[in-house]
């Protein structure tokens, strides 16, 4: 009958899942109810005994037949009611955090109803608040089916098994929190499983002595460990966690105390703190708040055991999850309002995982590959590539872009000088070897020059000897002599030394040159040979200097080119050659120089080609004297060009600009 | 046997030294800048001299002047000196009548030794051409009849074919004959007939 009755509780999930299929049997079911009071009424009323015996049995079977799903429906799941009893105030973080876990995972399931009760162990205690505690309890969910039970804390644990037999008969009861050696020591319970944790001293031992290199001194902090819930088992671990340390033990100090002797700790001690939950003096608080207080006065890191001290200024340690550990303990609570048997439920173990402070490590110096595998490093101050990194990034590859790009355009006009540099090397030397062909033609002009000197030399010497050997020496005519050999000789000098400049191998070099004068030397130069050649050689320069920036040797290679060409255009004429040479200013910003002679002209389809290497209308040429003048003119960023005059003759121009 | 010597050069400085040397020498020295120069106001020829002239002169060079001056008749002897000989112009320049062609730089010695010789000749040029003018007197002072029996003469022609020619006596022409003898200051026909081909009367 319960089981029947049990089954018309309305329940969302089973009456969901019920809904498919059940419907009409529910229905049915139900008049079958009505049936059983009535047959009850007419087994009292009636005494028909064989009748009503009947109708039992046809009922029962029909019951049976009918409501065979419904009962086993109602095995599958309990009540959907939870009860949470807390251990200590649900107002500090570790609390609220195991709470807030457990209620997510419940919250999932859709409609349960959660109760939950604080039983403050950590705050009061004896036999007399036990007992109203119970009292209470009782009184209030007299009338609640109570589908689970949570107890959080070992001490909560304790008193719910206590008081399940009289409160709440046949309740299965998840644990959440129980430390693996003691539920060790609990032996086998019926009707329980839960979270069992698992965070030995040895590693707040181990993490001590990770942060502190050399570590010599533990200095435990903490209230009495039998007011402990999450570390009560330290205080039987100290022995052997701490073997080879020495050991400050502070537990169950007033706070005041405690305040006082962390601050003056030895170098290579860690403060394992366990957590402090009043100040002795009647003021109590979580063991979060109590921890900033230390923390505040502490001169030596603090390892602990729970994520929220974390946060309070503990270097870190293998830390308790509240929140992981209250949803392991929601979703075993699930399985058995879903049907399972608590007692086949096997207890899960939450192990405490490393996690540590960054601004602590900052503090206390400790680097992150010193700690151990999987540590989880919390509060880490993003650096400023973190915290901007799409425009840092954005910034940078901006930046190595442009460096991309003044590389490449470096490298770019690198090569390009690279090859201005050598087709100017390239233009020097060959402009060296036709300077030097040049040369070889005007060799009988240069001989004259020589050798006029040189004439004056020797006869004024042989002079002077003959009139040292007079009887009467004129030594004043003595002295005239020796000031004109002496001046001749010079004008020797210079020729071979303008001879030697112009033959000279000279990388292109330009400077700020008058070109009036660089076309008269190339002209005084042109001069013997004009008359040897029987051409007159006229030259008319532009008043005043025409500044250009150019080199003097190559124009004046360009001057020569140009007669030089002239004069061997003019061989076949028989009289009446001329070459007229004219510098003028071009406006503002150029000069021109012209060189016109008074040959046969050059042949209008030719006059594109004369510039041309290898063009040559000579027997003798070698094509290069003009495209050589081209070239020494556009390095100097000039032009030159070829025409016929009208009245005759041709005309080379060219210009140059002129120095602003 | 000094005389003078006419340097044509454009180089100043060349002029001076050769002024110098020449002078020292014992000549008398006149500079030309120019070869034009020297045609404006030409040497006497009458005077024993000679020209030093450069090849190369800016304006009229000196093979040119060389021409010019044969144009006109010179007989003054030219000594050419050029900075750089080239073949061609040597052979012209000597073709046309230049007495040497030396090359600066000159050595003195070399030097006096061409103008010495360039003046020799000059001297002897000279020389021939002062006894032809004597003779040219000669010939002038004969009269008309004795310049045509002379000219018969020195032709070979007997004096009675020369009567018969001229149309006189046989004893007129041998008067003629030895007035002409006289007055060309000879003592033998041999010495007239001579006298005669160098006036050019026999052509």
């Amino acid at each position: 009958m319960i089981c029947a009755s049990g089954s018309i509780v309305p329940r969302d999930r089973s009456a969901g899942n019920a809904s498919i299929w059940l419907p009409g049997l529910l229905r049915f079911g139900s008049n079958f109810r009505f049936s059983i009071e009535q047959a009850g009424a007419s087994l009292v009323h009636n005494c028909s005994l064989y009748r009503v015996m009947i109708r039992i049995v046809l009922l029962i079977v029909g019951l049976l037949a009918v409501l065979a799903p419904t009962c086993l429906l109602a095995q599958d799941g309990r009540p959907h009611s939870v009860l949470v009893l807390d251990q200590s105030n649900l107002r500090g973080p570790f609390y609220y955090q195991l709470s807030s876990g457990l209620r997510e995972v419940l919250d999932t399931e859709g409609q349960i109803t959660v109760y939950g009760e604080n039983l403050d162990l950590t705050r009061f205690g004896g036999a007399a608040y036990e007992e109203s505690l119970k009292r209470y309890l009782k009184e209030k969910y007299r009338d609640r089916s109570i589908g689970v039970i949570v107890a959080n804390g070992a001490g909560t644990l304790d008193h719910t098994l206590r008081w399940r037999e009289e409160l709440w008969p046949g309740v299965p009861v998840v644990f959440a929190m129980l430390e693996v050696t003691q539920l060790a020591k609990l032996g086998r319970l019926a009707n329980v499983t839960g979270v069992a944790i698992k965070n030995p001293l040895a590693d707040a031992i181990k993490t001590a002595r990770t942060v502190v290199p050399g570590l010599d001194t533990i200095v435990l902090v903490g209230d009495s460990w039998d007011r402990q819930s999450l570390f009560r088992h330290w205080g039987e671990e100290i022995p052997t966690a701490t073997s080879g340390l020495m050991v400050i033990d502070l537990v169950g100090q007033k706070m005041s105390n405690i305040l006082k002797r962390v601050a003056e700790l030895p170098e290579r001690s860690a403060i394992v703190y366990s957590g402090v939950f009043s100040d002795g003096a009647g003021t109590y608080y979580p063991a979060a708040t109590a921890m900033r207080l230390i923390a505040e006065k502490a001169n030596r890191p603090i390892v602990v055991g729970a994520e929220p001290l974390l946060a309070a200024g503990a270097i870190g340690g293998y830390s308790l999850i509240a929140k992981e550990i209250g949803a392991e303990a929601g979703r075993l609570a699930l399985r058995i309002l879903n049907g399972e048997q608590a007692g086949n439920v096997p207890p899960v173990t939450q192990e405490s995982k490393p996690l540590f402070n960054w601004k602590q490590m900052q503090r206390w110096n400790v680097s992150e590959s010193s700690l151990p595998e999987g540590s989880e490093i919390r509060f880490r101050e993003p650096t400023f590539l973190e915290q901007y990194r799409w425009e840092s990034m954005a910034v940078a590859s901006a930046i190595l872009i442009q460096a991309g790009l003044i590389i490449f355009l470096l490298h770019e006009r690198h090569l390009r000088r690279n090859a201005e540099v050598e087709s100017h090397e390239r233009m020097s030397e060959l402009a060296h070897v036709n300077r030097q062909a040049t040369t070889g033609e005007l060799s009988s002009s240069i001989a004259h020059e020589l050798n006029q000197p040189l004439g004056s030399i020797l006869t004024n010497a042989e002079t002077a000897e003959l009139i040292l050997k007079s009887d009467k020496p004129d030594l004043g005519e003595i002295r005239e002599i020796l000031a004109d050999i002496k001046r001749d000789d010079q004008r020797a000098g210079e020729v071979i030394r303008r001879l030697r400049g112009f033959l000279k191998r000279t990388p292109f070099e330009t400077r700020d040159i008058d070109l009036n004068e660089v076309m008269g030397e190339a002209f005084k130069f042109l001069s013997v040979q004009a008359s040897a050649r029987n051409v007159a050689l006229y030259l008319q320069t532009a008043p005043g200097a025409l500044r250009i920036k150019g080199d003097p040797i190559q124009l004046q290679q360009v001057i020569l080119n140009l007669v030089v060409n002239s004069m061997d255009a003019m061989a076949t004429i028989p009289y009446g050659r001329t070459v007229i040479g004219r510098t003028e200013l071009n406006g503002g910003s150029s000069a021109v120089i012209s060189i016109s002679d008074s040959g046969p002209g050059i042949p209008a389809d030719k006059l594109a080609q004369v510039f041309d290497p290898f063009f040559t209308t000579k027997e003798k040429g070698m094509g290069i004297g003009l495209s050589i003048a081209r070239t020494i003119i556009l390095a100097h960023k000039g032009q030159i060009w070829a025409e016929n005059q009208s009245g005759g003759g041709a005309a080379f121009h060219f210009t140059l600009p002129l120095v602003a | 046997m000094p005389g003078c010597v006419h340097v044509v050069d454009d180089d100043a400085s060349f002029r001076t030294a050769i002024e110098r040397r020449l002078t020292l020498a014992g000549y008398q020295v006149a500079t030309y800048p120019s070869a034009q120069q020297l045609l404006d106001s030409p040497p006497d020829e009458n005077e024993l001299c000679c020209i030093l002239l450069d090849v190369r002169i800016p304006g009229l060079s000196g093979p040119e002047l060389q021409g010019r001056l044969n144009a006109l008749g010179s007989t003054l002897p030219i000594v050419f000196l050029t900075g750089h000989p080239d073949t061609p112009t040597t052979v012209r320049t000597i073709k046309a009548g230049a007495e040497d062609f030396l090359t600066k730089p000159v050595e003195s010695e070399e030097l006096l030794g061409a103008i010495e010789r360039a003046m020799a000749r000059h001297a002897a040029v000279r020389g021939e051409q002062h006894r032809l003018e004597e003779m040219r007197a000669l010939l002038a002072a004969l009269t008309a009849r004795e310049r045509q029996v002379f000219g018969l003469v020195v032709r070979g022609k007997l004096n009675k074919q020369i009567a018969h020619e001229l149309g006189t006596t046989e004893r007129t022409i041998k008067a003629h004959r030895h007035q002409v003898m006289e007055k060309m200051k000879v003592q033998s026909l041999a010495e007239l007939v001579t006298m005669a081909e160098r006036l050019g009367l026999l052509s």
